[in-house]
C-alpha cells in the first residue's frame, strides 16, 4: 500500500495507481418505488430500465467512497441533489431467484464497457463525460417475503500494465499556495455557473502561482494549446488520502486513447470539497502526477471489471430483508408493540409488557363481553388467544359484539368461535387465535340420555381440561351461572387465575377467583387447605402463622391473601342448576344496558393486567376499596378481588370475600371428588339436581330460606 | 404567560431564512414539495459511522440500552447480508468462470463499522403550532432501523434525558405528508421549552429564527448537528453585548 511520500523515491517506479471502488448505497426509497414499478409498471417486463444515481465528494473522513440510489432513481430527468455527480445506470430485474442467479454478469458487464469504449473512440465522452461513470443494477424483488437481492456493477476499463505514479498524491495544501487554492475554488465555482450545475464530474485545468483556469473536458485542444503540462479534474468522492475514486478511472482510458501518445505525464487532481461547520473546504483535494499508458487507435475493448464486492468481501450478490418495515403485517405488529412501549417509556417505566404479551388467554364466551374482553386483551398486544363458544352468530348480536357484522349473521349464521378468530386475524394478523365451537357440560343438565351424549359430554370436558392447562388465565364470559361451574371446579384444581365477569341489567362483577395454594411443595398440608375455606368469621383466627393478627377494628374482608379469596360461587346459597329453565320469561329476556359488557369486559383485561404486574400474581392480597388513598400495591395500581359496578350510580366498589367452605365449586370437598374421580364425579353433577351439589357440600345443612340475594347473569345473548 | 408557538406563515418564513443560510453554509438542507400539492418540507440527509460490536447488535458507545434491545423480540438480526456462502457459487453462475485479476483497486475498505444513512425533515404540526422533526434511518443496503435500534443509536448522555426531560421522546408516526413510517420527536413540549428562549430574546430584542433555535436544540439528539455559523449569519457583527 501506497504510504508516506518519503519512502516514494525508492520505490516510485513500481507504484501503481489504486483505485477505491464505489460501495452502493439505497435508501429505503428506492426499495418502495422499486416495489411500485414492478407492481404496477414493469410487471413480468424484464427489459432494462434506466436509472439514476449520485455520488458526493463531500464526505468526512472515514466513509465510505458511495453511489446512492434513492426513491427519484426512477425520474431520469428529475433533480440530482445540490452539488453531487449523477451517475445513469442500466437496472435489470429479474422475475425470479433463478433468472437473477443465472443472467449472465460477465456478459452484461462486457456490453456496458463496449459501450463506454465506443463512447471514447467516437469522441461522445468527451462531450458527455457522463457515460464515463455508468453503472449496472441486477435486482429481483421477492415482493411475498420482501426480500431483495441485487448486485451493483461499475464498470471500469483496464489498462493490462496498469497506470504508474510519477509523483505520489499530496493534499492541495500541500503543493498549492493558500492564494493558488482559493483561484482554484474561485475557477471551479464558476466552471459550475458557467455551466449551470451545481457539480462538474470531470474538468481541466491549468495554473500559474497566481491564477488557476478552467475548463470542459470538450475544449481540450483548445485550451491546452498553448502548454505541454496538463492536469485533470475530477469531481472525487473518495475520502482516501492515498487513493482516487471510481471516476478517473475510465476518464485515464479516454486521456490515454485520445491524447496517450502526446502526453508524457499527467497532473490530476481528485476534487474534493466539503463543508465541516459551516465552513468550506477544499485544500485536502489530492493532486498527483501519473504516466499514462498507450492505447493503440485500434485496439480492441480492453478487458473489464466493476462487479461489486458482497460485505463478506467475496464476489457476490447481496440481499435485503425489507419485511420489517414492507410488509404490512410487519409493521402492524411493530406498530402494536411500540404503542405498548410507549406508555411503559412514558408512564409507566416498570411496567413488564413482557408478562402481559405472553400470557395466553382462554376466554370461555365469545358474546358482549368475549368480544369486549377480546378486543381489550389485543390492545395490550397479548398474542394469544383462545375462544370456546358453541353458539352462532344471531340478527341481534353484530350491534352489541363488536367481533361480527350482519354477513356473519346469514345462513344460519356462522360459529361464534371461528368468526371471532377470523375478525381478530383481520384486525391483527400477527395474534394467535383459535376457536372451539364447543359446549360446556353444566350441573342440572344431563348428559346421559345416551351413549352417544355422554361419550360427547366426555369429550368436551376433556378438551376443556387440555385448554385450560393449556392457557395462563382463564375468563368466564358465559351468559349462564351454572355454564361457569366446570371451568371454575377444573381452574381451582389446575391452580389457574380465572377472571370472572357478569353482567346484570345495570350492574356488573368482575372478579378473580381465589387461586388455591400449589398441590406440590410447601403450604399444602391439609391444616393450609382447611384454614383458606373457613367462613368469613373465622377470618382472624386464620391468619397464617407468623403474620400479624387482624387489628381489631379493621374490616374483617382486608387483607385477604390471593389463596384465600373465594370463586363466583362462594357467595352462594344454592348450587347451579338450570337456571335457563327455572327462569320466568321476564328474566330470560332481560338485557343489560349496552354500555355494561364493554365496561365489564375492559375492567376484566385491566384487573388480569394488574394482577400479572403484582410480583405475587393470584395470590396477591386483595386491595379494598379502602385501599384507593394507600400506596398502590403495583406499578398499575390496586389488585381487587371483586369490582362491582352500579351503573345508574356510576359508581363502582372493591368488595373482597373470603372462600367459603362450603362452596359448590372451589369447596375442597368438591375438588377432591374431581380430583380422585374425574369425569365419573362431574357426569355426577350434570345429571343430578342441584341437590347433589348441595348435599355433597353441606349447604343443605346451612340452607336458609333466603332468596338468592341477586342474579348475575343474565343474558342479552339469547333470541326470545 | 404569553403563547410561543408559530403559525404556518411564520414557520415558512423561518425555513425561507434557514433554508438561505444553508445555502451560504452548504449545510444540506432542501425544500421538498410534495407531488399534486403546495405542501412541503424541509430535508436534510447525513451520514453517521456506527461501531458494529461482534453480536450485530450495535450503538455509539457500546452500551447496551437495558431492556429496551432485549424486548425487541429477538427478530434475527440477519436482516441484510450477503447472500449466504453455500449459494454462492450458485449466484455467481458463469461469472467467476475466469476471475478477472484486477490490481488497481485499492484494499483500504471499511473497517468494523456500519455506516447508516439519516434523513431528516422539519414540518409544520397544526395541532401544536410548532416544527417537528421528523427523522428514519438506514443501512447502505436500505434496511429501515427499528426502534431499539434507533433508540441505541441516541447518545446515552440523551437517552437519559430523553426519558424525562421535556424533549419527550422518539416514537414511530405515519409521515403526514409522505404516508411512510417515521420516527419523530414528539412536539407536545415543543413550546414549553422554547418559551424561555424566546422571552430571552424578545427581552434584548435579538431577531429568533424559531425553527433554527429549535433545531439547534432537538437536532443534536438525534445526531442531527446545526453549525454555530447560523448563529453568526443571523446576528452579524452589529450586535450589541
Ligand atoms: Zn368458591
Amino acid at each position: 500500500m501506497a504510504s508516506g511520500t518519503s519512502e516514494a523515491a525508492s520505490s516510485a517506479a513500481d507504484l501503481k495507481l489504486q483505485f477505491a471502488p464505489f460501495s452502493s448505497a439505497l435508501e429505503a426509497g428506492f426499495w418502495h418505488q422499486l416495489t411500485q414499478k414492478k407492481l404496477d409498471d414493469y410487471r413480468l417486463d424484464e427489459s432494462p430500465k434506466c436509472i439514476k444515481g449520485y455520488y458526493y465528494n463531500g464526505d468526512p473522513l472515514g466513509l465510505p467512497t458511495r453511489l446512492t440510489l434513492e426513491f427519484s432513481a426512477f425520474e431520469i430527468d428529475g433533480p440530482t441533489p445540490a452539488r453531487c455527480c449523477s451517475a445513469i445506470g442500466t437496472l435489470y430485474n429479474t422475475n425470479t431467484l433463478d433468472a437473477f442467479k443465472t443472467t449472465d454478469k460477465k456478459a452484461l458487464l462486457e456490453k456496458e464497457a463496449k459501450e463506454i469504449w465506443e463512447a471514447i473512440q467516437s469522441g461522445a465522452a468527451l462531450k458527455d463525460p457522463s457515460i464515463l461513470s455508468r453503472f449496472i443494477l441486477l435486482t429481483f424483488a421477492d415482493l411475498k417475503k420482501y426480500h431483495f437481492y441485487y448486485w451493483f456493477c461499475f464498470p471500469a476499463l483496464c489498462f493490462p500494465e496498469g497506470i504508474k505514479i510519477v509523483q505520489q498524491p499530496s493534499m492541495l495544501e500541500q503543493v498549492f499556495s493558500a492564494k493558488q487554492v482559493s483561484a482554484l475554488q474561485e475557477a471551479y465555482d464558476g466552471l459550475c455557473i458557467k455551466r449551470g450545475t451545481t457539480a462538474v464530474p470531470y474538468f481541466i485545468m491549468k495554473y500559474t502561482d497566481d491564477a488557476v483556469q478552467m475548463a470542459a473536458l470538450e475544449d481540450w485542444d483548445a485550451f491546452f494549446a498553448d502548454t505541454k503540462k496538463v492536469t485533470v479534474g475530477v469531481y472525487d468522492p473518495c475520502t482516501l488520502s492515498q487513493h482516487p475514486g471510481w471516476p478517473l478511472r475510465n476518464l485515464l482510458v479516454l486521456l490515454a486513447y485520445r491524447w496517450g501518445s502526446k502526453l508524457d505525464t499527467v497532473g490530476v487532481l481528485c476534487f474534493r470539497d466539503r463543508t465541516l461547520q459551516g465552513s468550506r473546504s477544499i485544500q485536502h483535494s489530492l493532486i498527483f502526477q501519473i504516466k499514462l499508458p498507450e492505447l493503440l487507435h485500434n485496439s480492441a475493448c480492453p478487458k473489464s471489471v466493476g462487479w461489486e464486492k458482497n460485505p463478506k468481501g467475496a464476489m457476490g450478490p447481496r440481499m435485503v430483508n425489507l419485511s420489517e418495515c414492507m410488509d404490512p403485517k410487519r409493521l402492524a405488529e411493530s406498530s402494536v408493540d411500540l404503542n405498548l412501549k410507549l406508555m411503559r417509556w412514558r408512564l409507566v417505566p416498570s411496567l413488564d409488557l413482557d408478562k402481559v404479551v405472553s400470557t395466553k388467554c382462554l376466554l370461555l364466551g365469545a358474546g358482549t363481553l368475549g368480544c369486549n374482553v377480546a378486543r381489550t386483551l389485543m390492545g395490550w398486544g397479548v398474542r394469544r388467544i383462545t375462544f370456546v363458544d358453541n353458539a352462532k352468530i344471531s340478527y341481534s348480536n353484530p350491534v352489541r359484539q363488536p367481533l361480527y357484522e350482519f354477513e356473519d349473521c346469514l345462513g344460519g349464521g356462522k360459529s361464534k368461535a371461528m368468526a371471532a378468530v377470523d375478525r381478530l386475524t383481520k384486525i391483527f394478523p400477527g395474534v394467535n387465535a383459535e376457536g372451539y365451537n364447543m359446549s360446556i357440560p353444566m350441573p342440572g343438565h344431563p348428559v346421559n340420555f345416551s351413549q352417544a351424549t355422554l361419550a360427547q359430554a366426555q369429550r368436551d370436558v376433556e378438551q376443556l381440561e387440555k385448554l385450560i392447562s393449556e392457557h395462563d388465565v382463564v375468563f368466564l364470559l358465559m351468559d349462564t351461572r351454572e355454564s361457569r361451574w366446570l371451568p371454575t371446579v377444573i381452574a381451582a384444581s389446575k391452580r389457574k387465575l380465572v377472571v370472572n365477569a357478569a353482567l346484570g341489567f345495570d350492574t356488573f362483577v368482575v372478579m378473580r377467583h381465589g387461586l388455591k395454594k400449589p398441590l406440590l411443595g410447601q403450604g399444602v398440608s391439609a391444616g393450609a387447605d382447611s384454614s383458606s375455606s373457613c367462613s368469613s368469621a373465622s377470618s382472624s383466627s386464620s391468619t397464617p402463622a407468623g403474620s400479624a393478627p387482624t387489628v381489631p377494628g379493621s374490616s374483617l374482608f382486608s387483607n385477604i391473601p390471593g389463596h384465600k379469596l373465594g370463586c363466583y360461587f362462594c357467595n352462594d346459597v344454592v348450587a347451579p342448576g338450570d337456571s335457563t329453565r327455572d327462569r320466568t320469561l321476564d328474566q330470560q329476556c332481560t338485557v343489560s344496558r349496552p354500555g355494561l359488557a364493554m365496561i365489564a369486559g375492559a375492567l376484566a383485561v385491566e384487573m388480569m393486567v394488574s394482577i400479572l404486574q403484582h410480583s405475587e400474581g393470584g395470590y396477591a392480597v386483595a386491595s379494598s376499596s379502602d385501599d384507593r388513598m394507600n400506596e398502590p400495591p403495583t406499578s398499575l395500581g390496586l389488585v381487587p378481588h371483586q369490582i362491582r359496578g352500579f351503573l345508574s350510580r356510576f359508581d363502582n366498589v372493591l368488595p373482597a370475600s373470603l372462600a367459603f367452605d362450603k362452596c359448590t365449586a372451589c369447596s375442597p370437598i368438591v375438588l377432591d371428588h374431581y380430583g380422585r374421580e374425574g369425569f365419573n364425579f362431574l357426569s355426577k353433577v350434570f345429571n343430578s339436581s342441584h341437590s347433589f351439589l348441595e348435599d355433597l357440600t353441606g349447604l343443605t345443612l346451612l340452607h336458609q330460606e333466603t332468596q338468592a340475594a341477586e342474579i348475575w347473569d343474565m343474558s342479552d345473548d339469547e333470541s326470545i | 404567560m404569553s403563547w410561543c408557538g408559530l403559525d404556518e406563515q411564520s414557520f415558512h418564513l423561518c425555513c425561507q431564512l434557514l433554508l438561505q443560510q444553508s445555502e451560504q453554509l452548504n449545510d444540506g438542507w432542501s425544500w421538498e414539495v410534495v407531488q399534486g400539492s403546495d405542501e412541503g418540507y424541509l430535508k436534510k440527509t447525513a451520514l453517521r459511522v456506527v461501531n458494529i460490536n461482534p453480536s450485530r447488535k450495535w450503538d455509539l458507545e457500546g452500551l447496551n440500552s437495558e431492556s429496551e434491545t432485549q424486548s425487541c423480540q429477538d427478530t434475527e438480526r440477519d436482516q441484510s447480508a450477503p447472500v449466504s456462502t453455500d449459494d454462492a457459487d450458485d449466484f455467481k453462475g458463469n461469472f467467476d468462470e475466469e476471475v478477472v485479476e484486477d490490481d488497481s483497486v485499492c484494499s483500504e475498505a471499511a473497517g468494523s463499522s456500519l455506516v447508516l444513512q439519516y434523513e431528516y425533515h422539519i414540518l409544520f404540526s397544526c395541532s401544536y403550532s410548532v416544527p417537528v422533526l421528523y427523522f428514519r434511518a438506514f443501512t447502505l443496503e436500505g434496511r429501515s432501523l427499528s426502534l431499539e435500534e434507533v433508540w441505541s443509536s441516541v447518545h446515552p448522555n440523551f437517552r437519559l434525558r430523553l426519558q424525562s426531560s421535556p424533549l419527550n421522546t422518539i416514537t414511530l408516526q405515519e409521515h403526514p405528508l409522505l404516508g411512510q413510517p417515521f420516527f419523530m420527536l414528539h412536539p407536545c413540549r415543543t413550546e414549553e421549552f422554547m418559551r424561555p428562549v424566546l422571552q430571552e430574546a424578545q427581552h434584548r430584542h435579538r431577531p429568533v429564527n424559531f425553527v433554527l433555535t429549535w433545531l439547534s436544540v432537538v437536532g443534536p439528539v438525534v445526531g442531527l448537528e446545526v453549525p454555530l455559523k447560523y448563529c453568526t449569519l443571523l446576528r452579524p457583527a452589529a450586535s450589541p453585548d
